[in-house]
């Protein structure tokens, strides 16, 4: 029995809520979509469970959630009613991780190379040969000179950027539907985050992958998505077009994080920190969403 | 380790059951064995009587009464000769262990507080030492000084106190390096006092882990000599020595070897998990 | 940089060697007991004990003893035995493939089995499975070689007996080798009656001495491999779809062996240590059993050989783990 439905989606989350043992929620019924080779941004504060997201998609939520409830199609597939075993096979044969921190990221007793091939020979069936030739060729797509040289290092051999790089051809060379950036920018230095955000929307517009990109900094999503989501505590506060959101920012919060943003071109602006009004009343917008959905549990 | 404590409070019993209840309960049982034998052996340890040679314990066919655990080859009761088996056992894993204790850590705390040519000639010893078999070296060591009970005391302590001396030498040189000891130190004299007075009582819960965890070693080694004939005199029974017969006797009579078996198993496991248990008590180190 | 490192272990090693064949020499000769004495028939006259303390030398001082033992070392000389008439070196040799092969027997076992029950450890971590082998582990570490040796004798000798308890090998069996080593020599020649004679007979020496050392195996390497499981690159490689168990095997092992490898050698000499009381028990004829029976007789060039034998292997053995550990650590290899 097939589990798909004919979709024009690539991903579908309809109503995701994840808790703790305890009852508190992580995610309140969290609904997106992404169309086709669309990049969605998730911003929000830290805590505010735009990483959960992503996790939960890619089913590796922390082990101390206990409850997931809502539903979540990848391409139409519904992953939340799968065995385990299948789910695993269905996510990594149609999406990929950009993880944040490109140190831990990488094994450091494997040399560089298997651990980009591996995935495309072992899980995807691929031959030696081509996962080979499509490793060279990503890593020269990601201006890494010398391919082969890095395929027979050793990451500690290489730099923070480089190796970034690297995890960004590693999550590209099977040509994924889907690809969750998790703050790839965020352990890198300035410089180097511009060049890996122009890579990133480059490889993605030439494989026509869609990307679900978390970050928590307002710059970023205005130089790399077409659509943002703003979270707040595990809500959606505003999900629209990006240019929109900046150009006419429908909800409060967002215009005091779009504020928050220090800006380079502008002239010096006293710092505008979210407005602690604004913070209490989500706080309780998000109380009285809680107490609601504990009395629909109750029933 | 897993964390237990998380899991069902059951456990938690259990856990504490038996890393500390059961082995005290047996140690305790041992030691009253050892204490009270004249009063709790149903026979004489040493009258042979070889009417009653091989008889089989009690739950089994042609046992006699009064020889609950069954008669080795000369008709000597198994049961009694545990009981005083356990005096010497007890005896001498206390003596030795704390022989070796005292010498190993000496040692260790010297060569971690002073450190210089004393720690490298220290350091150098535990190598040279530690290069030996133990078994082997035990063997030797009693094969020189001659056989007795004073041999096989100083046999285990010549041969494990590298095991003090190693961890105390770490301990004591963190703790040398802490800001008490800095303050405390000011001539060569006054250094010995620090190192008594401050650093000693630091090291010594590691110490007493250490030292429980010798017992069960030192009983192991005296239960190897005596098989291999090289413990005390042959007359007086340890459980070693009848392990030793019941190996040779083992088709026709295992009894013999089974339950001085048990008993030595026991004692070592109880020593052990002791050990084990205060070692990552003190432990700031691990979890 | 790496040939200076080298250089110094075997100088270390050398100057400790020397202090251990210093040791045992003046603590066998300190022994009391005279085994010229012994070795002679009653009625022996004073002559001729001290004819045969001429032979052997005992006549001379200590240091003087010790400088012809020396030489005849550095020539290959390792004396005569005094019970067994034949030269130590011949008699040393004879016994050691025995004892390697029930060694490295041994270590195989140990890593095979503490190798399983961490992997499973790991991939059930958090679950009662996990307490229970946890409890196990460290019920058989508690044990002994030599407690484990005598539970075996029990229940194989006694219980069910399949297994033999005794001797290196079926003593029907007709084994015309060039060198001792049973197995080896069994395999290439194609004598799968001598090997399969000897691995019974191997297997529960060998299971005494593992045993200990795979429970020490099974709780290190699990620790090391739950740590493993925590990084990112395990994450990504479950997103990437590979199973838990894969996971595990491809990314964690590799990282967690290193640590385990390297306590595993130093306890591998404690395991040789072992051979000599488990030897004994099984009446496995090998160096470890010699070696009782050598300080029992008071066989002073015997004792020497086999002590020295011992502490050499022991410090080669350390050598070589720590010179396999840094090839093996990509880091290391390349600082």
């Amino acid at each position: 029995m097939t589990m798909t439905t004919a979709h024009a989606h690539t991903l579908d989350i309809i109503n995701l809520n994840i808790a703790l043992p305890r009852g508190q929620r992580l995610l309140r019924n969290v609904s997106l979509q992404l169309e086709p080779g669309e990049v969605r941004a998730l911003v929000g504060e830290s805590g505010a469970g735009k990483s959960m997201i992503g996790k939960a998609v890619l089913g590796i939520l922390p082990h101390r959630i206990k409850r997931t409830e809502g539903e979540i199609l990848l391409e139409g597939a519904h992953l939340n009613v799968m065995t385990p075993a299948t789910r695993r096979n269905t996510v990594a044969k149609m999406s990929a991780l950009i993880p944040q921190d490109p140190l831990t990221a990488l094994n450091p007793v494997r040399k560089i190379g298997p651990q980009i091939t591996d995935p495309l020979t072992r899980i995807h069936g691929w031959s030696h040969q081509r996962a080979l030739a499509r490793a060279r060729e990503l890593l020269d797509r990601v201006h890494i000179r010398a391919p082969d040289r890095v395929m027979h290092s050793y990451p500690h051999e290489l730099s923070g950027g480089m190796r970034q790089r690297i995890l960004i051809a590693a999550a590209f060379a099977p040509s994924p539907r889907l690809i969750v950036a998790d703050e790839p920018t965020t352990a890198l230095d300035v410089t180097v985050q511009k060049q890996i955000l122009r890579l990133i929307r480059e490889l993605q517009r030439e494989t026509g992958t869609a990307v679900l990109f978390v970050t928590h900094d307002m710059g970023v999503v205005a130089k790399i998505s077409q659509k943002v989501t703003v979270l707040f505590a595990g809500r959606v506060i505003e999900d629209a077009a990006t240019r929109t959101v900046f150009e006419n920012p429908a909800h409060p919060y967002t215009q005091a994080l779009i504020a928050a943003t220090p800006t380079p071109n502008v002239s010096a602006e006293p710092f505008q920190p979210v407005p602690a009004a604004l913070i209490t009343e989500l706080h309780r917008e998000t109380l009285a969403a809680d107490a609601l959905y504990a009395q629909r549990g109750r029933r | 380790m897993a964390d237990v404590s998380t899991n069902s409070p059951r456990l938690i019993l259990t856990d504490t059951n038996f890393r500390l209840w059961l082995p005290l309960f047996w140690i305790g049982l041992i030691a009253a064995a050892a204490l009270f034998a004249p009063l709790i052996a149903p026979q004489d340890p040493l009258a042979q009587d070889l009417m009653m040679e091989r008889l089989p314990p009690f739950f089994m066919e042609g046992s006699a009464p009064g020889y609950w655990l069954g008669t080795d080859s000369l008709g000597r009761d198994v049961l009694s000769r545990i009981i005083y088996g356990a005096r010497i056992a007890l005896f001498v894993s206390l003596i030795a262990a704390t022989t070796t204790g005292i010498f190993g850590s000496a040692l260790g705390l010297i060569a971690g507080y002073y450190g210089g040519w004393a720690d490298r000639v220290i350091s150098r010893l535990v190598d040279i030492w530690m290069a030996f078999p133990p078994v082997l070296f035990a063997v030797l060591l009693v094969a020189v000084m001659g056989t007795g009970l004073g041999s096989v005391i100083a046999a285990i302590a010549l041969i494990d106190w590298t095991r003090f001396a190693r961890v105390i030498r770490a301990e004591t040189m963190v703790q040398a390096r802490m800001d008490y000891v800095d303050s405390a130190r000011i001539g060569g004299a006054r250094r010995a006092a620090t190192l008594v007075s401050e650093i000693l009582p630091n090291v010594m819960p590691s110490i007493i882990a250490l030292l429980m965890l010798e017992m069960g070693i030192a009983v192991i080694v005296e239960a190897i000599l005596s098989f291999v004939n090289l413990s005390i005199s042959s007359d007086d029974p340890t459980w070693g020595s009848m392990i030793a017969e019941g190996r040779g006797a083992i088709h026709f009579a295992w009894w013999v070897l089974l339950f001085p078996l048990i008993a030595l198993f026991m004692t070592v496991l109880s020593f052990s998990t002791l050990g084990e248990g205060l070692k990552q008590h003190f432990d700031p180190v691990l979890k | 940089m790496l040939l200076k490192t080298v250089f110094v272990r075997l100088l270390t090693t050398v100057i400790t060697l020397f202090g251990v064949a210093v040791v045992v020499f003046v603590l066998v000769r300190v022994a009391p007991g005279n085994p010229i004495a012994m070795m002679l028939p009653p009625g022996a006259t004073e002559k001729d004990i001290a004819a045969l303390n001429a032979v052997y030398g005992f006549d001379k001082s200590l240091a003087e003893q010790f400088i012809i033992w020396l030489g005849g070392v550095l020539h290959g000389d390792f004396g005569t035995s005094i019970t067994l008439r034949q030269p130590v070196a011949e008699l040393v040799l004879g016994r050691l493939p025995a004892t390697l092969e029930l060694s490295s027997v041994a270590l195989l076992l140990a890593l095979a089995l503490g190798g399983c029950v961490a992997v499973i450890g790991a991939r059930k971590r958090g679950t009662g499975t996990e307490v229970g082998l946890d409890l196990t582990s460290g019920a058989v570490l508690s044990v002994p070689d030599f407690l484990w040796g005598l539970i075996f004798v029990l229940v194989f000798g006694v219980l069910w007996p399949v297994l033999s308890i005794s001797g290196r090998v079926d003593p029907r069996i007709d084994i015309d080798f060039t060198t001792n080593f049973y197995i080896f020599e069994g395999l290439l020649r194609g004598r799968l009656d001598v090997v399969g004679s000897t691995l019974s007979h191997m297997l529960m020496p060998a299971m005494s001495l593992a045993l200990p050392l795979a429970a020490m195996i099974a709780q290190l390497l699990k620790q090391n491999l739950k740590e493993a499981l925590t990084q990112d690159y395990t994450t990504l490689a479950r997103v990437r779809g590979f199973s838990e168990t894969a996971v595990i095997l491809r990314e964690a092992l590799r990282n967690a062996a290193l640590p385990t490898l390297a306590l595993v050698g130093v306890q591998f000499t404690f395991l040789i240590g072992g051979t000599v009381i488990v030897e004994r028990l099984f009446a496995f004829e090998g160096l470890g059993n010699m070696a009782i029976d050598a300080v029992i007789n008071r066989d002073l060039p015997l004792i020497q050989g086999i002590v020295l034998l011992f502490a050499a292997l022991f410090t080669v053995i350390n050598l070589l783990v720590d010179l396999s550990y840094t090839f093996l650590n990509p880091r290391l290899r390349h600082g």
